[in-house]
């Protein structure tokens, strides 16, 4: 799993290419990424997961877990990009409300302002 | 060439002038040569200066003087002469006029090529042992002993880097085949960090001397200053002799006295390095050795917990009056994520469940148990199958253990064939009717996740000979040797025409069904199926 950064404004945009999954360790790669952004300041997140093809249930875990971390500190953590896969799997798990989840990174930018 | 004596003993080694006309050698503090030991008396003998030739002589002595292993009253000496006191050789003198070693064979180099075969010595010693050794800290313990006696240092310690890289105490020993008691020792820290970054010796001459002092107060304070440090390193083998692969350093091994002695010879140096790579290698291959043992141990813990696991699921069918279900759990590792259980619940009729970790092997199936066993402990007090999801969540949560969740199904079949379920995020299960197949979707989120999160459940009506097949995601996700997954459609495709057929045909059917789909491929996931029939109402 890669991990890449970038700010649009002052939203901080996380894209991660490759698998979010325990065997990998993924998902903790994943925590410890948003848990430093957020100490570092970074109070808008937008996770783009336009290039993830695989996300295990410990991944789904994290990312709630991140969604909910990042809530706590006072930010937000929205979605974008997310692959129809992953959208069945938020459907059958019924965690699909919980994200605000975006088609494309732009429309996850836009709806911060 | 004035006359000098070479003395060695506990102190080091150093050479003092024998410059006056009588020189006395003895205990008491006066003497020219003071030498403390109990073999030594006060005043134990004198080297007296007579015209071109020097004369020693025994002052009385309680345990004797020798020349050349020979005992004597006096005895004109000769350059290379070896005097003993006593009755040990605790304490060597040798006697010198001459310039050199070089000019002479005696001498000198004679006593300097003997330490180096003591030294050599106990290296072979120390190699030879390490090749038998075993247990790690035998290892280590040899390793110190066998460097503190080429060495002559007061304190040796072994320091092995952690899965962090953190460099952690191992072993310590003092001079004597004693070990040193505790976990922490006042020794440099930087010293060992830098040889363990660097893979390079240090020999620090003095910690005194200037920047180093103030980092190493405390061991100042105890009387440490010289400090020979070596790192432990394992050189893998390479294919071939110019195939460069970088050396592994696992820890390293520091020394350290009060008294120059032989720390801090180049010699020492390089026989030491020479020593601390066969170390390093005995050290690398006990700790395998103990690792694989340690794997062995847990490997067993794990068949005991395997039994455990399936001691803890129920039957794998089971009957009532009114329905039958079969159910089976097959984890991918030894221990899965997976559980499934069932229990009368009277009037409300036959309560049954099935759910999923998230995870695989012993941390999911610690937390199945508990997701299981609070199921079992709160269907029976729910209301409905809505109130059993919302407190088990409640009850994972209490102990929330951070990303860690659980799916789980469960219905209620009553004995009219009215089927009450919630679902919490579970993989939808298939209901088989005479005519029609339907998805069971109703419920909640993932279970443990969400504080406050709700459940809700569902009511439809089973005929007799109805199935409901629940089964855990690794059925549906199973994977066939193109990446295909099992999907749904073949999960009706399989169960088609099975309408009114027993559980644990339709079980095995679909397990059939999963293992010819899938093979060639590694199991990735736990896999479990739960088939339940509604029998009709027999009274």
């Amino acid at each position: 799993m890669q991990i890449d950064q970038k700010m649009a404004g002052d939203i901080m945009v996380v894209h991660i290419t490759g698998d979010i999954t325990l065997n990998q360790g993924g998902d903790v790669l994943l925590k410890d990424k948003i848990q430093s952004l957020l100490q570092q300041g970074h109070k808008k997140l937008v996770l783009d997961l336009g290039g993830v093809a695989y996300v295990d249930s410990a991944g789904l875990g994290q990312l709630v877990q991140i969604h909910a971390t990042a809530k706590n500190q006072g930010g937000s953590l929205r979605l974008a990009n997310v692959t129809k896969k992953l959208k069945d799997l938020l459907v059958v798990t019924k965690l699909v409300t919980v994200f605000d989840s975006y088609d494309s990174e732009k429309e996850a930018l836009a709806s911060f302002s | 060439m004035d006359a000098r004596l070479q003395v060695t003993d506990s102190n080091g080694r150093r050479v003092v002038p024998v410059d006056k006309a009588i020189f006395l050698i003895g205990r008491r503090t006066a003497a020219d040569l003071q030498l403390v030991n109990a073999d030594v008396s006060r005043e134990h003998a004198e080297i007296a200066r007579d015209g071109m030739r020097y004369l020693l002589r025994d002052r009385g002595s309680r345990y004797g003087t020798f020349v050349n292993g020979e005992q004597v009253t006096e005895r004109a000496l000769e350059h290379g002469d070896r005097i003993r006191l006593g009755r040990t050789d605790a304490i060597e003198l040798v006697f010198m006029t001459e310039a050199s070693a070089s000019t002479h064979a005696s001498g000198l180099r004679e006593i300097g090529s003997d330490a180096d075969l003591r030294q050599m010595a106990a290296i072979l010693n120390g190699l030879r042992a390490l090749g038998s050794g075993r247990v790690l800290e035998d290892v280590l313990t040899l390793v110190l002993d066998s460097a503190l006696d080429v060495t002559k240092a007061d304190r040796g310690f072994i320091m092995l880097a952690r899965a962090d890289g953190e460099l952690e105490f191992k072993t310590a020993r003092g001079r004597g085949r004693i070990t040193l008691p505790g976990t922490s020792f006042n020794t440099s820290s930087k010293i060992p960090r830098e040889v363990f970054q660097t893979g390079e010796s240090r020999i620090v001459g003095d910690l005194m001397d200037g920047n180093l002092a103030g980092m190493h107060e405390g061991t100042i304070a105890i009387g440490i200053r010289h400090v020979l440090c070596v790192p432990l390193s394992v050189h893998p083998m390479a294919a071939s002799p110019d195939q460069g692969i970088a050396a592994r350093v696992i820890g390293v091994l520091y020394l350290d006295g009060r008294e120059r002695s032989t720390i801090l010879s180049q010699a020492t140096r390089s026989s030491l390095e020479a020593f601390a790579t066969q170390a390093a290698l005995a050290i690398e291959s006990a700790r395998l050795y103990a690792e694989a043992a340690e794997k062995a141990r847990i490997e067993r813990d794990l068949l005991v917990a395997a039994q455990i696991q399936q001691a803890l699921l129920p039957a794998g069918s089971y009957e009532t009056a009114f329905a039958d279900l079969a159910a089976a759990s097959v984890p991918c590792r030894t221990v899965g994520g997976d559980f499934f259980d069932y229990i009368d619940l009277g009037a409300r009729g036959f309560g049954f469940g099935l759910g999923d970790v998230a995870g695989k092997g012993a941390p999911a199936a610690l937390l199945a148990a508990a997701v299981q066993s609070n199921f079992i402990a709160q269907a029976p007090v729910s209301a409905d199958p809505a109130d059993t999801l919302t407190r088990v969540n409640n009850a994972l949560l209490r102990r929330a253990i951070e990303a860690r969740f659980a799916t789980m199904f469960h219905g209620v079949i009553a004995l009219d064939g009215r089927l009450s379920y919630s679902n919490g995020g579970q993989e939808p299960p298939l209901v088989l009717g005479r005519s029609q197949t339907s998805w069971l979707e109703t419920g909640g989120p993932v279970l443990g996740l969400l504080p406050g999160a709700t459940y809700e459940y569902d009511t439809v009506t089973l005929s007799p000979g109805d199935l409901v097949v629940i089964c855990s995601d690794g059925v549906t996700e199973a994977r066939n040797f193109a990446g295909e997954e099992f999907g749904r459609e073949r999960l009706i495709e399989v169960t088609e025409g099975l309408h009114g057929a027993k559980p644990d045909m339709v079980l095995e059917r679909l397990f059939e069904a999963v293992r010819k789909f899938s093979q060639g491929t590694a199991q990735g996931d736990d896999i479990t199926g739960l088939v339940l029939r509604y029998r009709g109402n027999p009274t």
